[in-house]
């Protein structure tokens, strides 16, 4: 990607200012277009970045917002990512938390400090082995078991002949290739894939998006870079449950909204499947304002959230008041990283909005 | 030191105020030098510390700069003395009361009818960049949007505005905001406006094939009118064919195509689209609907004609090959609509010299008789509108 070309496609216009980042913060080094123009200034020789703005860059959750509303159309979620690489080469960065997780995940193989040795232990079956791989990702590993069990629970119901790679499976990487740290990443996937090899893999099925769109997007050009065959098809749980999930009605009588995850969403594309599976559950469902493409980011991403928890905390209580506007007792989201962040910005405004995972809620309702 | 002492935002990092220097205005690399950097950038989130920045402005003989979102390709919000930026969008609280609104300077007006819609409300005007420019910002520009066929210009749909300069603050209506509309913030700060608004009826369109001239006989009822012609069409992704938008408060009135009207008029925000493959340099004019046919005729770039009560505004599209070509070409523009009666859009930074804002000479004077608020804006000349001048003779 040659940045300095795409910075010049910027026309200044300043759609991108719907940033929930620069909202917050209200500086133009912080918007987007402040930071392309920086960037072009910077690529030219004209200035140099310093520490502050370096920071401000970093204070972005890559949610792909701004490249959805650039009316002529420049790939900014790739040309963050970039810059970000950018940065770190230059030295400028990792920032002290994001250096923080790469310590932590070079020793542990994920960001939560969790025991690899230990990370399959939320599998409650007998693991045997499969060509189809459950890929739980660290949140749901360490952080939200529920979910990873209630993922393998729904694949069991529907017949799904799989397996989990339990310490065998390691960080995808995702939170480094935001945050331009693409050195530990390409380590992640060199033990991800050689396992995948050697157990025969040939089909991957995932429950976060975050890991979701690594596996699907950013490792297959890992692989050609280094030369390696990728034929793994990757696919998201949601798409699994709409394409062969039958459920019985929810007994919710209370209205759900929806909170779209930016890597699912924006990233991805994939807007209609969790609404589908809504719907088939005869969830009374109510849209927020801005949903789809245009949805609020839940502010977690892109180390948002372990470098700047304020502005972090204040996109995701602005996004559960949107959702609690709607009357809505529930908050469905497909993400176990969106989950958890929604959660606790919930739970700091009471927790009048009770925020769940959609797997959770289907796996249940699976008809036998 | 005295500044952060009253007003709580304020920054001076270098790069910040490199940033806060420029606006849409694309300026060529040679005349960059005539870009001074800000001293500061002040985002006020009262009136008192508006009142405090001015204070210290006239104390110490700084010019103030006012900004909005910086979306107008006039160069307003360029800085070109040392200065402080008085950036708005802090200041942007929606008050709805009746029939009107009360707006601050800095509201998007994508924001202000997202709120207004919520009380069965709607803008009677808007700019075609209203998800990014502020209600203050396309005052101090001045001009004609969405909805301009029916309620004419930004300044027609004002109540009353109020502006801070070294004298306070004060509310101007009627006759009074000529010396406010259209004239960059050189007379006075816009800090709020109170907005004639319209029930939110539902907007129902239709897209003809018709040509200009045509065009202007099916006018007749609608709330907003555009003429885009085949070349921008293409550019834009409709039909590649001289195509009519007509959009009307109901049901509409004629006949035509209603799946590509719906779909311009969802896609009204969107003209920098034209900008997708190739970098475009925009130029604009304004017409008596009289000369217009004939002006249109003679022009042979990507244009789009907003339709408004009183005239006609072209926006054209010069395709960039060279920079310096495409910015002759986008003079070139002005100067044939003059010879047609018509003038330029806006003043600015780039044109004082078109004396649009002359009438308003002596009110700056009295205002502002150092020339703090704005200088070199408008009203007064500056070194990017000589050389304008001097391309002007090149043309």
């Amino acid at each position: 990607m040659n940045l300095r070309e795409i910075a010049t496609k910027c026309s200044k216009c300043g759609y991108c200012m719907t940033c929930p980042t620069y909202r917050i913060e209200g500086w133009e080094t912080v918007s987007p277009r402040g930071k392309i123009q920086l960037a072009l200034k910077y690529l030219n020789g004209d200035i140099e970045i310093d520490q502050k703005v370096a920071k401000d860059i970093f204070k972005c959750s890559v949610c792909g917002l701004c490249q959805e509303v650039c009316p002529v159309g420049i790939p900014l979620i790739d040309f963050w990512e970039e810059l970000r690489r950018e940065l770190v080469q230059k030295g400028m960065a990792p920032l002290s938390v994001h250096r923080k997780l790469r310590e932590i995940t070079f020793r542990n193989y994920n960001p939560y400090s969790g025991d690899q040795e230990r990370r399959g232990e939320w599998a409650d079956f007998e693991i045997k082995p499969a060509k189809t791989l459950y890929f739980a990702g660290c949140t749901a590993s360490f952080r939200l078991q529920n979910l990873a069990k209630s993922t393998a629970s729904a694949l069991n119901k529907l017949g799904i002949d799989f397996t989990i790679a339990g310490k065998n499976e390691y960080c995808c990487g995702s939170p480094f290739l935001r945050t331009g740290q693409k050195d530990i990443v390409e380590k992640l996937f060199e033990k991800n894939f050689r396992y995948w090899q050697r157990a025969g893999i040939e089909r991957i099925i995932t429950s976060c998006p975050g890991c979701y769109r690594t596996l699907s997007l950013d490792y297959p050009k890992i692989a050609e870079e280094k030369g390696y065959e990728f034929d793994i098809e990757v696919i998201h749980t949601v798409t699994i449950l709409d394409k062969f999930g039958v459920f019985e009605k929810a007994d919710i009588a209370a209205k759900a909204t929806y909170h779209d995850p930016c890597h699912l969403g924006r990233h991805m594309g994939m807007y209609e499947e969790p609404r589908n599976i809504i719907k088939k559950l005869g969830i009374d469902f109510v849209e927020m304002e801005r949903n789809r493409e245009q949805a609020l980011c839940c502010g977690a991403g892109g180390g948002l959230r372990s470098q700047f928890p304020e502005i972090s905390f204040e996109i995701g209580r602005q996004r559960v008041l949107e959702a609690m506007e709607t009357g809505a007792k529930y908050l469905i989201t497909c993400c176990p990283f969106c989950e958890y962040h929604l959660s606790k910005s919930a739970e700091k405004l009471g927790n009048k909005i009770k925020v769940v995972d959609l797997v959770e809620i289907a796996e249940k309702l699976i008809s036998p | 030191m005295e500044l952060s002492h009253s007003i709580k935002r304020v920054d001076t990092h270098p790069l910040q105020r490199v940033l806060y220097s420029q606006d849409l205005l694309k300026i060529p690399k040679f005349l960059e030098r005539f870009v001074k950097h800000p001293i500061c950038v002040v985002q006020p989130e009262s009136d008192e510390e508006v009142r405090a920045v001015l204070k210290i402005s006239r104390k110490y003989g700084i010019p103030v700069v006012p900004r909005g979102a910086a979306t107008s390709a006039y160069g307003g919000a360029v800085t070109i003395k040392p200065c402080i930026v008085v950036d708005f969008t802090r200041m942007r609280k929606i008050e709805i009361a009746g029939k009107k609104a009360v707006v601050e300077s800095g509201a998007v007006w994508l924001d202000v009818e997202k709120e207004l819609n919520r009380h069965g409300l709607a803008l009677r005007v808007y700019p075609s960049s209203a998800p990014a420019g502020t209600v203050g910002g396309w005052i101090a520009q001045g001009g004609y949007g969405i909805g301009s066929l029916k309620y004419g210009g930004i300044g027609k749909n004002i109540e009353w505005l109020e502006v801070a300069d070294f004298d306070g603050i004060k509310k101007v209506g009627g006759d009074e905001l000529k010396n406010y509309v259209g004239l960059f913030g050189t007379t006075g700060l816009i800090l709020r406006a109170c907005l004639k608004l319209r029930d939110n009826v539902r907007i129902d369109s239709v897209a003809i094939k018709t040509d200009f001239a045509k065009s202007i006989d099916l006018l007749d009822g609608a709330y907003h009118g555009v003429f885009v012609n085949r070349e921008l069409a293409k550019m834009l992704g409709f039909n590649e064919a001289d195509l009519l938008l007509l959009s009307y408060e109901g049901e509409a009135e004629k006949e035509g195509d209603k799946e590509l009207g719906s779909r311009m008029w969802e896609n009204r925000f969107n003209l920098f689209r034209a900008g997708r493959e190739r970098e475009v340099v925009f130029t604009e004019a304004i017409l008596p609907y009289e000369t217009a046919p004939d002006f249109l005729s003679t022009v042979d770039i990507p244009v789009e004609a907003v339709f408004t009560k009183d005239n006609v505004v072209f926006l054209g599209f010069i395709p960039v090959g060279n920079y310096y070509r495409a910015a002759l070409k986008a003079i070139k523009f002005i100067k044939i609509a003059e010879k047609f009666g018509g003038r330029t859009y806006a003043t600015g930074m780039l044109f004082p010299h078109k004396g649009l804002a002359d009438y308003a000479g002596s009110y700056k004077k009295a205002i502002d008789p150092d020339s703090l608020l704005n200088p070199g804006k408008a009203v007064e000349g500056n070194s990017f509108s000589r050389m304008i001048k001097l391309a002007e003779m090149i043309v």
